[in-house]
């Protein structure tokens, strides 16, 4: 053969391959191919066996051919693998789901309603440098009465009826006793919150024989009255994330003196229906009682009451989700009954 | 306590008349909270003052008369038909409910015709205005009364008046009377007390018959003691207005002598206490203890025994009244008496209070001696008894009053320091102010003058507020000497002036601030309990908060053997209901129960937990005794699974036993970071799980920290469970906290993985493979993964099937197929051997 007719075979080869992959739709198809032509035995060596016959000025032609040819074949290979990766793409592109079909369920457990306001309860305090303790709910009827200034007979024991579960131990009916057990083991200043279940023989829609109280107790060189009020007035506005007035109201517990009742703005009328159902149309809604430590108390734990003041505070966590979240019932909150913890 | 408003006003001077609005505010904000108001008069309206100017039989009916009333002198006479045989004569005066009137059961009258002849409304009977049963025949008002022709019945019927219902504090026995009441209520709007008419000068009559005695024997339980003779009394019933004040304030009059009594007690504060004279039998009025077992009458009829510790008022041997709580029969005024020895006295609240709460006895005067009533009123509130005894009874006062006084006592002023005064309230109050307070609540306050320092220096914040405070620097270190009125036996001390000052100032003129922090709060440590409610919620399990106390039943249902504490709960001595009779000492009975109400609910798919105390005695002691010492409180974490789990599309899977301890796991990892450390066992004997669905769960040491596994059939059916349930619980303390995790290096060369399958006895569980592979030591294992698991006829009867990949990797290096095929095949020989297993 003469190097014309060798390059004219070649470009033959080339039109050739083109062809046999055209219809080829997946890549080791077109790699089989390609070796059918570029391979040791392929169609293009068997034609550049032929290249040593020439004579020697005829062969830069015909390799520059073989190489045309080859690049040729390698360009037709890759052209033909992006279109089929195009095709991949498109045909993947193609797909739908419909997406308003449900979500797989994650997660979906939920925090107590009463843990939730616990907890922020406690942050909002933690805030201002208050720290939690705890307490055992059956407890002494001497931390729980006598050093509170409560000693037995006293008509304040009348204001708690209680659990007793021996002459001299209680189901604790407050978190108080907290207070004692702090200022027993330490030394002023104290700062502290002690939420806890509390028990008192007091069943209906706004009593539970048991719920849980959050009691505070701040003890410090020049603690005030203004102090406390500071303090509770912070709270309030912090956790129902609303400016509502909060009102002292003189009032008695033995362990403090002065004595507040703690009242806040109804958070429903604010203030403004004669005919609410929540604050029964008075514009105040009671959330705990507060004042400041009185001496009796520091005298049991012997703490220098000259030298140190304090206040205190005790207040329902129930009444407080009731106020803000509505709940209409106390006995809710203890019935595991899904109906209710899923809605929080 | 109640009050009546027009009661109070009586008692107070003030610059202005307040609505009754006013006055429950100015209560409410000194500390006497207004839990209610009611309008008396609100029961009905229309009904108006009327005169009978002329009456003739009805034409037709014997048992009715027409009536002729005005309603303004001179006026026409309109005719009313009466049913009543009380009609008055002409002059008399009655109540008239006119056309459109509203009656208490709801009528509005109009014209009506009675036997032909038609009635403009009706003349009303005390029962048809709602004020009592007496239907017998229309109100005809006093002679006396001086209420103006057609002016509204509840001005004649001293219905025109607000009940107050008061919230009084536990220490404030003085407003227990509508005096303390108007103290306070003067003080708050700057007005004065106005004591009620004592003078007895227009009512004395000859000296006493009888010159009594009295003998106190022990003058802390009766500190004084008063007895006044009244001759020649006539019983009746009282007046309107006095037995319109007793119902306004819920008591039944019953006839004057008696009502003056509680009227007074109400008025003042002071029980007293009337015995007809004429039944006493000596001259000597003895106040000593009971005799253990002695018997007593008291006015009720019922005959009770009396302990050591009671109190008894005696005629020299003879029990003649509960010191107190309430008199005798033998000795109470009946409608024959005419002569009155009437008790003024004063009784130590303890004493009053154990007598009446043993004997369930709690009358108006207990309350209020329990309270603590001031021995200064006894002879002012005899005074008042008795001369409303001799205006309303037609009585004398026999002689002076006899008045045992042995616990007569002079308190000492209290001294109070204005720094101490501006430093605890926070407010820049000064001498006059505070002066001034105490002086509107009755108390003389000494001092104020420039005595020299006491205490520490002012505080700079107070001196700084509210510019421009009356007292100069000078006045700073003042003191006040302060006396507080006999009947607040509650301020003794510097802090109670305090609060009574800054109660009068208001305790909205406080300021808030925010105290300042002096100190770092104290290390806090993470805390379990909430870090465990956190990653169950996030798991998909919702928290439960369960009473701490629950039935016998319930405490029994598990099953658990007598020796074990849990077996053992701490009874409550007093409760309310069989569902608090025991604390629990576990949490898993609640939570059944919670899964069996969600059932009934519709809602039998359920994923619970509870953190929270369970009581466990400690100690010796009777497991059916009350405990001594008090109770051990674990934190336990416990959770129950029932049903399917959520599901994208239609049902889920049934829960299973692994469901509950993925629970268990998810607690400890967020508690202690990792469960790497966490080995399984089964648990064959726990009572309330199934035997052979049931693990404990064991870290080093080793520590049971907690189990899992299907609940017991038997226990769930005790509990009213219909299906399957799965539960888990821990001990929180058992599960150390994790110190913050510290970095390891991330893996920089690949591992090689080997699996190998094994053919096993079935009995041998999981774990076990896992314990052999770790027990083998071999530094180079990375991770071990159960591949596959099956039973089938093919692998024989009690055979099963494991595939396990085993990874090994370097920290250092790119393992060769050399290493690691040497170290797994070291693995698997140990498998062969120690398990035994046989490779396949």
């Amino acid at each position: 053969m003469g190097a014309d007719q060798l390059i004219a075979s070649l470009e033959q080869l080339g039109n050739e391959f083109q062809e046999a992959i055209r219809p080829l739709a997946d890549e080791q198809a077109i790699r089989a191919a390609q070796a059918q032509f570029l391979g040791k035995k392929g169609k293009v060596s068997e034609v550049m066996k032929e290249l040593s016959r020439l004579p020697p000025a005829d062969r830069p032609l015909v390799g520059a051919a073989v190489n045309r040819v080859k690049a040729d074949i390698e360009e037709h290979v890759a052209r033909r693998l992006r279109e089929l990766a195009d095709a991949v793409a498109r045909a993947d592109l193609a797909r739908a789901v419909d997406v308003t079909l449900p979500a797989r369920p994650a997660g979906g457990g939920h925090l107590h309603l009463l843990t939730q306001v616990r907890l922020e309860s406690v942050q909002i305090f933690a805030e201002l440098g208050f720290v939690v303790a705890e307490g055992p709910q059956i407890e002494t009827d001497w931390h729980t009465f006598e050093a509170l200034g409560t000693p037995k007979d006293h008509p304040a024991r009348d204001m708690q009826d209680t659990f007793y579960v021996s002459d001299e131990i209680v189901l604790r009916s407050h978190t108080s006793p907290v207070q004692i057990r702090t200022m027993q083991t330490q030394a002023p200043p104290i700062r502290i919150v002690a939420p806890g279940h509390v028990f008192r023989r007091d069943d209906d829609a706004t009593h539970s024989p048991m719920f849980t109280q959050l009691e505070g107790l701040a003890v410090d060189e020049g603690i005030s009255f203004a102090d406390l009020k500071g303090v509770l007035i912070h709270y309030v506005s912090r956790f129902f994330a609303r400016d509502l007035t909060v009102r002292f109201r003189p009032s008695y517990f033995p362990f403090v003196e002065p004595g507040a009742e703690v009242d806040m703005q109804c958070s429903f009328c604010m203030g403004k229906s004669t005919s609410c159902r929540l604050c029964k149309g008075t514009g105040w809604l009671e959330i705990g009682g507060s004042g400041m430590v009185d001496p009796v108390v520091f005298g049991h734990v012997g703490i220098d009451a000259e030298r140190y003041t304090g206040f205190a505070f005790g207040m329902g966590l129930e009444r407080m989700a009731m106020l803000r979240n509505g709940v209409d019932n106390i006995k809710f909150y203890y019935e595991g009954d899904l109906r209710f913890l899923e809605q929080f | 306590m109640k009050v009546l408003w027009s009661w109070l006003l009586e008692l107070c001077d003030l610059d202005r008349v307040p609505t009754v609005e006013e006055g429950a505010r100015a209560l409410t904000r000194g500390g006497l909270e207004v839990e209610g108001m009611t309008d008396l008069g609100a029961g009905f309206r229309g009904v108006v003052v009327a005169e009978v100017v002329g009456k003739q039989p009805h034409p037709k009916s014997d048992k009715l008369t027409l009536v002729d009333v005005i309603t303004e002198r001179g006026g026409a006479a309109t005719q009313v038909v009466c049913g009543a045989n009380n009609v008055p004569e002409p002059g008399g005066r009655v109540l008239w409910a006119q056309i459109g009137a509203v009656l208490p059961n709801g009528m509005t009258l109009a014209p009506k015709e009675v036997r032909g002849v038609v009635s403009p409304g009706m003349l009303c009977s005390e029962d048809e205005l709602g004020l009592g049963a007496d239907h017998s025949g229309i109100i005809v008002l006093d002679a006396a009364d001086r209420t103006p022709l057609g002016a509204p019945g509840q001005r004649a019927l001293g219905l025109d008046d607000w009940l107050l219902e008061l919230n009084a504090p536990a220490n404030r026995g003085d407003v227990l009377g509508h005096l303390g009441v108007a103290r306070e209520l003067a003080a708050m709007l700057n007005g004065k007390l106005v004591w009620p008419d004592t003078d007895l000068a227009a009512h004395r009559g000859g000296a006493a018959p009888v010159a009594y005695r009295i003998a106190i024997a022990d003058p802390d339980a009766c500190p004084r003691y008063t007895a006044r003779a009244i001759e020649g009394v006539r019983v009746g019933p009282s007046p309107v207005r006095i037995a319109q004040r007793l119902r306004g304030v819920g008591v039944r009059p019953i006839s004057n002598l008696v009502d003056i009594t509680n009227y007074v007690m109400f008025e003042l504060g002071q029980p007293l206490h009337a015995f007809d004279a004429a039944t006493l039998e000596t001259n000597i009025i003895g106040v000593t203890p009971a005799a253990d077992g002695e018997r007593f009458q008291t006015l009720d009829g019922v005959e009770r025994a009396l302990v050591a510790g009671d109190l008894v008022i005696r005629d020299r041997d003879r029990a003649i009244a509960l010191a107190g709580v309430m008199g005798g029969l033998a000795t109470e005024v009946t409608d024959k008496t005419t002569r009155v020895l009437l008790e003024a006295a004063s009784f130590r609240a303890v004493t009053v209070r154990r007598t009446g709460r043993r004997l369930g006895l709690r009358s108006e005067a207990s309350l209020r001696f329990e309270r603590g009533v001031d021995p200064e009123l006894a002879e002012i509130a005899s005074a008042r008894a008795a001369r409303l005894m001799c205006e309303l009874a037609g009585g004398t006062v026999a002689g002076d009053v006899f008045d045992a006084y042995p616990g007569a006592r002079r308190t000492p002023a209290i001294v109070v320091r204005m720094p101490r005064v501006r430093m605890l309230s926070g407010m820049p109050l000064d001498v006059a102010t505070s002066r001034d307070a105490l002086a509107r609540l009755g108390f003389q306050v000494g001092g104020g003058e420039a005595d020299g320092p006491i205490g520490e220096p002012a505080d700079g914040a107070a001196d700084g507020a509210a510019g421009g405070s009356a007292d100069g620097a000078a006045g700073e270190d003042q003191t006040l000497r302060v006396t507080p009125p006999s009947a607040r036996a509650d301020v003794t001390r510097e802090v109670d002036v305090i609060e009574e000052i800054v109660r009068v100032v208001g305790y909205e003129q406080v300021g808030a601030t925010i105290p300042t922090l002096r100190q770092a709060p104290g290390v806090r440590p993470a805390n379990a309990a909430e870090l465990a409610r956190a990653a169950l919620a996030n798991a998909g399990a919702s928290e439960a908060i369960t009473f701490a106390y629950q039935s016998v039943e319930r405490n029994a249902a598990l099953g658990l053997p007598a020796t074990d504490r849990r077996a053992q709960p701490i009874a409550i001595q007093n409760p309310m209901s069989a569902d608090q009779a025991v604390m629990r000492t576990s949490l898993l009975p609640n939570l059944l129960a919670a899964v069996a109400r969600n059932g009934s609910h519709g809602r039998p798919d359920v994923a619970l937990f509870e953190v929270g105390s369970v009581f466990l005695r400690r100690g010796e002691g009777a497991p059916d005794q009350p405990i001594r010492e008090l109770a051990d409180e674990p934190v336990w974490v416990a959770g129950v699974v029932a049903g399917r789990r959520p599901a994208q599309i239609g049902l889920g899977a049934p829960y299973d036993v692994f469901d509950a301890k993925a629970l268990a796991l998810v607690v400890v990892r967020a508690i202690a970071g990792s469960d790497a450390a966490v080995r399984t066992q089964p648990a064959r004997d726990i009572s309330y799980l199934h035997p052979g669905v049931a693990g404990q769960l064991v870290l080093s040491g080793p520590i049971v920290f907690g189990w899992f596994g299907e609940v017991h059939p038997a226990v769930r059916a005790r509990l009213g469970v219909d299906g399957a349930v799965y539960a888990f619980e821990l001990e929180l303390a058992r599960i150390p906290l994790a110190p913050p995790p510290q970095m390891r290096p991330i893996p920089r060369f690949p591992g090689s993985a080997r699996d190998v399958s094994l053919l096993l006895g079935d009995a041998i569980p999981a774990g076990r493979v896992e314990e052999v592979i770790a027990e083998a030591g071999e530094a180079l294992v990375s991770r071990v993964r159960l591949l596959e698991e099956y039973r089938d006829a093919k692998l024989g009867e009690g055979q099963k099937s494991m595939l396990w990949s085993i990874e090994y990797r370097s920290p250092e290096r790119t393992l060769t197929d050399v290493e690691v095929d040497r170290a797994h095949e070291a693995i698997v020989a140990r498998l062969v051997d120690a398990l035994p297993a046989q490779r396949r």
